[in-house]
């Protein structure tokens, strides 16, 4: 059986709204035209899901999201994001590498191509879920990039832009310390599991998700997953990640996800999956140990949380 | 009246119950309802002695109820905990309300509004009503323990702050009056 698709199915309620706009008159018409959806939809080469990992729901996915540049609260920021500009979308690259420079989302795309990631997500908070990202790994830019050999860090940056961020414009009333920073040792960002998204479920990211390109590292804590990048810079010294720098006693600059290491105030040992009221066993570096336990073999992770 | 006010004050649990469903953290979801109830109320029930003073509005009938319901949302509250979060492995339990000030401080508030619901019967209260005094520790550990409770505090938790501080303030004033 053919199913039409979404965007294809929206765009033909569209197309007939306009042929009955056309009787109306012919301002209602460009009127319609610019209310056209985006076709927001991506070519991809799917992950077979290996693990067999439940994903959960997109609506679960887009409607409870921790983005303070909008808000504190997990639901608000979607509302709040709605009219965010994301196209078009410039990311600087910039620091210890050969050729500094600027590139557009869509360039990034067609340079790196796409592919799909079925990846665990665990907030710090203690909740966590499954989601199909869409994007390419951070290596493959690296190696565009050509980091020199002073290159031991890379700084990731959210753009800083208060007519977009309500949470930006607040100066010292701001929730958190603006813009976010977070930053990863070189041979982290080099991993094969380090990727930078721009989609998820098939589509190009919503804005509360950290739209149009955001980080996703699943082996740490979802607040090292940086949102709506603006700059990458490889850099000399260790960066100065913004939770870091909000609460140095319970935010580190690793953010592994441990079991076994304790946040100051709550637990880290279990993990609420959304939409369940049941718990689950939170995993080491989040199920993935045996792909990046030799990052830290010989560190004393209880210090370098 | 008294009814009225109970069946008002018990609807957000209805609300919740009724979303439980749907919800995308439900765990989260109950904490919040509960405990945003158990602080909102244990606030209210400090307000008929200050409407008294300030307003001559006598609603002390009114101050066991909603004390009471306060102390049935602590109740729930802690009830997640121990269900749902914890379910029910009391050694983890034990482990966390030992070693978390965040879990401490809020058990020891529960404590307090605990012995006070105890004591609240006719028969009891003439003897320990002296020692209802402690409601405003339970508040100021609630306070912190819901400050805690987020990664940063947002209006919700600075505006029962500022809630708290009128009505703790306006008694020190009152109370300093009484020597002059």
């Amino acid at each position: 059986m053919y199913i039409t698709p979404e965007v294809l199915f929206e765009a033909r309620r569209h197309f007939l709204k306009l042929g009955a706009g056309a009787l109306v008159s012919s301002s209602a018409i460009s009127q319609l035209l610019a209310d056209l959806p985006k076709d927001l939809s991506l070519k991809y080469t799917p992950d077979s899901n290996p693990l067999k990992l439940t994903l959960n729901t997109e609506e679960q996915a887009t409607n409870y999201v921790n983005f303070y540049e909008f808000s504190t609260d997990k639901t608000a920021p979607v509302k709040l994001s709605q009219k965010m500009k994301t196209t078009p979308w410039n990311v600087g690259f910039f620091g210890e590498l050969k050729t500094e420079q600027m590139l557009e989302v869509d360039d990034l795309i067609a340079k790196f191509g796409l592919e799909e990631r079925i990846y665990r997500f665990r907030c710090v908070e203690g909740w966590s879920m499954v989601v199909p990202w869409i994007g390419f790994p951070l290596y493959k830019l690296l190696d565009y990039l050509e980091p020199n050999s002073k290159a031991k860090y890379v700084k990731f940056t959210t753009r800083h832009e208060p007519a977009m961020f309500p949470d930006q414009a607040k100066g010292l009333f701001a929730s958190i310390k603006h813009p976010y920073i977070e930053g990863l040792r070189m041979d982290e960002a080099r991993h094969p599991l380090t990727f930078i998204a721009v989609g998820m479920y098939g589509k190009r990211l919503l804005p509360q998700n950290g739209a149009p390109i955001r980080l996703v590292v699943p082996w740490k804590y979802g607040f090292k997953s940086i949102k709506s990048l603006d700059l990458i810079e490889c850099v000399e010294t260790e960066p100065l990640n913004t939770w870091q720098v909000q609460d140095p006693k319970e935010y580190g600059f690793y953010a592994n996800v441990n079991p076994k290491v304790d946040h100051p105030r709550w637990t880290q040992a279990k993990e609420r999956v959304l939409g369940k009221l049941s718990k689950q066993e939170t995993l080491m570096f989040n199920g993935y140990e045996k792909e990046v336990g030799h990052l830290y073999a010989g560190m004393d992770l209880r210090k370098f949380f | 009246m008294k009814g009225l006010l109970i069946f008002i004050a018990l609807i957000p649990l209805g609300v919740a119950y009724y979303q439980l469903d749907n919800a995308i953290d439900p765990i989260k979801m109950l904490y919040s309802y509960t405990g945003v109830g158990a602080i909102t109320l244990l606030l209210l029930s400090l307000v008929p002695s200050t409407c008294k003073r300030v307003c001559g509005q006598n609603f002390l009938r009114y101050r066991k109820t909603i004390g009471l319901l306060s102390f049935v949302y602590i109740l729930l509250h802690v009830s997640v905990f121990v269900v749902f979060d914890s379910e029910f492995d009391f050694l983890t339990i034990v482990e966390k309300s030992l070693k978390k000030p965040f879990i401490y401080i809020g058990l020891m508030a529960f404590a307090i509004v605990l012995f006070m619901a105890l004591t609240s019967t006719k028969k009891h209260f003439a003897r320990f009503s002296k020692y209802h005094k402690a409601v405003y520790i339970a508040l100021l550990l609630a306070l912190l323990h819901s400050f805690w409770a987020q990664k940063v505090a947002g209006v919700f938790e600075y505006g029962i702050v500022a809630v708290g501080v009128v009505l703790l303030g306006e008694r020190v004033w009152a109370w300093r009056q009484n020597f002059k």
